[in-house]
């Protein structure tokens, strides 16, 4: 499998005057297909990290290479054509747009890049069918209960064939059954499209569905663990917090 | 295009803020439009008025003399020109008028009633009786219909006129309403009689020329001023004042009109970012979705340029109804020389000032279009 995402000494630095360093010069690689929990304390870096891998962020220092591409001081325009084309976002509250319907909100990301309406529509639909609700296509969120709404922004993130799907805590505002269920869609996605997954959770059940799990503290990752099998193998010592 | 579609949405999303600022627009539309109209009404009175009302030409005294003393042989020299449909001499001067205890100041035109009624069509503005009765009654005389009703006086009744010390009796043979503020001063005397008022002998204090043309009026004043030394003036040059004045005043207007276009402007900023920092979310969520910079501005610079034609429509009616209603208020003729105020619309006006709306609209989006392009979408998505 190739790296989908190398990142190198990346920091983030916030604030003047005061300094908070959100990320500590973290090296991180991800390969192609990988289903990854980055889990952690609030405020140890893990949305600052995912929000760097999805381009909605800008590091202090260090280097993200997106499919052998330096991405790291793209123009805000290429920036934003990445990630229409490369990325698909899932937030925890869906965010979806409240005046349009959910074939409406999967449309979107599509008729942002280009795409001709009514290929677009199709493309909605299937996937609105394959999230099982194809018979709540002309809905609008507010009509749609939370673990519906959040199928929609999961069709929405993948509509447009993204090579990475970034998750900030997709399940964070579900019960358990939902969130089950977001959580089997992604995987089984997964399976058939070969997408990369970057979930940032609180969840520790689900991270333990992952592949890998980072745990980041103060913006440095201190433990990994990898699946061999049905069990976890930490590659190298976890420290303790 | 995704960004219509979006900037559609958020104006139907918001119909009562929407509601208030395509009313802001179309009232500022629809006050520009009432006042150009209105001063166009205004200028085009006055320029009729100045034309119709009032001699194409004018020949006063010599410069240090009081009347015109020659005024037969001004009127031949004049009539020499072919474009000289009528010389009429006139004495214009002040008066007292009485009637049973009421007295009103008048202004009275001693004038031959055929000369004086192709100079000034006297006859179109009686109301009754006829103009040319002066012409063979010595002491008759046609009075303006506001000062007939100040002084109560009625058809075929007798009043005295006062100058100094000498008194006439006349009769009432007429009423003229000129539409002008002179309704409440004018009384019409045959020439003879005026003189006698006057008490200084056969004399004049003007001349009233029409001409077949009157963009011939500069020329004809020219060749008289050049023949006679007496004072000719076209109309052109005797209303220099006043279209002078109505150019200043255009230029006045217009600051005026701008000034409106920029409160309303504000309103429609005020809007705009009101819309935005209710969407800060949206429009991060939008960035993420890769919507660029250049996107999220032209989804609310939309945003304000839909409100324009609506807003220009709505102002156009308002417009159409004021000046309806406006056409109906009495105004008194002495201040604006017709008793009714006109406004005039012309499709012109309505399509000029649409435009405008427009480029208001645009202008007033782009501020915060921006800012809003200007966001940082981690920011704008962590907004709660």
């Amino acid at each position: 499998m190739s790296n989908i995402i190398e990142i190198k000494k990346l920091r983030k630095v916030y604030g003047d005057g005061v300094e908070l360093v959100a990320l500590d010069d973290v090296d991180l690689t991800i390969e192609e297909g990988e289903v990854l929990a980055i889990v952690g304390p609030s405020g140890s870096g893990k949305s600052t990290l995912l929000n760097m891998i999805g381009l909605l962020d800008t590091p202090s220092g260090g280097e993200i290479w997106l499919k052998g591409q330096n991405i790291t001081k793209a123009s805000p325009k290429e920036r934003a054509r990445l990630r229409n084309k490369e990325l698909g976002f899932i937030f925890q509250y869906h965010h979806l747009l409240p005046e349009f319907t959910a074939v409406e909100n999967v449309m979107m990301p599509l008729l942002i890049a280009g795409m001709d309406k009514k290929e677009a529509r199709h493309r909605a639909i299937t996937l609105l069918e394959e999230v099982g609700l194809g018979d709540r296509l002309n809905n609008r969120p507010n009509q749609l209960s939370g673990g519906q709404n959040q199928r929609v922004a999961v069709a929405r993130a993948l509509a447009g064939h993204p090579s990475i799907v970034i998750g900030d805590e997709p399940t964070g505002n579900l019960d358990s059954k939902s969130s089950d269920m977001i959580y089997e869609l992604l995987r089984k996605l997964n399976r058939e499209m070969n997408q990369t997954f970057i979930l940032v959770t609180h969840d520790m059940d689900m991270a333990e569905k992952t592949d890998r799990i980072l745990r980041l503290v103060d913006g440095r990752i201190v433990c990994e663990m990898r699946r061999e099998g049905d069990e976890f193998v930490s590659r190298d010592i976890c420290r303790a917090d | 295009m995704f960004e219509l579609s979006i900037a559609e949405r958020h104006i139907l999303g918001n119909p009562k803020m929407v509601l208030f600022t395509v009313l802001s627009v179309a009232l500022a539309v629809g006050v520009i439009v009432v006042l150009i109209g209105l001063t166009e009404g205004y200028k085009q009175n006055l320029i009729d008025n100045t034309i119709e009302n009032s001699p194409h030409v004018t020949v006063d005294p010599k410069l240090d003399e009081d009347y015109v003393y020659l005024y037969r042989t001004l009127s031949s020299i004049a009539r020499e020109r072919p474009e000289v449909l009528a010389a009429s001499p006139r004495l214009v001067g002040r008066a007292a008028a009485k009637y049973k205890d009421n007295v009103e100041g008048v202004t009275f035109i001693g004038a031959d009633p055929v000369q004086e009624d192709i100079l000034l069509r006297v006859r179109e503005d009686m109301v009754w009786g006829d103009y040319y009765d002066l012409r063979f009654k010595r002491y008759a005389a046609v009075v303006g219909d506001k000062l007939a009703e100040n002084l109560e006086l009625k058809r075929g009744d007798d009043f005295r006129l006062f100058r100094q010390d000498l008194t006439i009796q006349v009769k009432a043979v007429g009423i003229i309403d000129t539409g002008t503020g002179l309704d409440s001063t004018l009384v019409y005397l045959p020439l003879e009689t005026a003189q006698i008022l006057l008490g200084d002998g056969d004399v004049v204090t003007e001349m009233g020329l029409r001409l077949s043309d009157i963009y011939a009026a500069p020329a004809v004043a020219a060749d008289l001023n050049e023949r006679t030394r007496y004072k000719a003036e076209s109309w052109q040059e005797k209303s220099r004042d006043i279209l002078d004045q109505l150019e200043t005043q255009q230029v006045y207007s217009v600051i005026f009109y701008i000034l409106i276009a920029i409160i309303a402007g504000f309103g429609i900023a005020n809007t705009m970012i009101m819309i935005i920092t209710r969407r800060t979310k949206e429009i991060g969520i939008l960035m993420a979705m890769g919507a660029d910079r250049i996107s999220i501005m032209k989804i609310f610079v939309l945003e304000s340029v839909i409100l324009g034609p609506p807003s220009a429509l709505l102002g156009g009616g308002l417009a159409y109804v004021a000046a309806k209603f406006i056409g109906t208020i009495e105004v008194p003729a002495e201040m604006y020389m017709t008793d009714r105020m006109t406004v005039i619309l012309e499709l012109d006006t309505f399509l000029y000032v649409a435009l405008f709306a427009l480029i208001v609209n645009f202008l007033a989006g782009i501020y915060p279009a921006y800012k809003a392009s200007r966001l940082d979408p981690v920011e704008a998505i962590a907004t709660e």
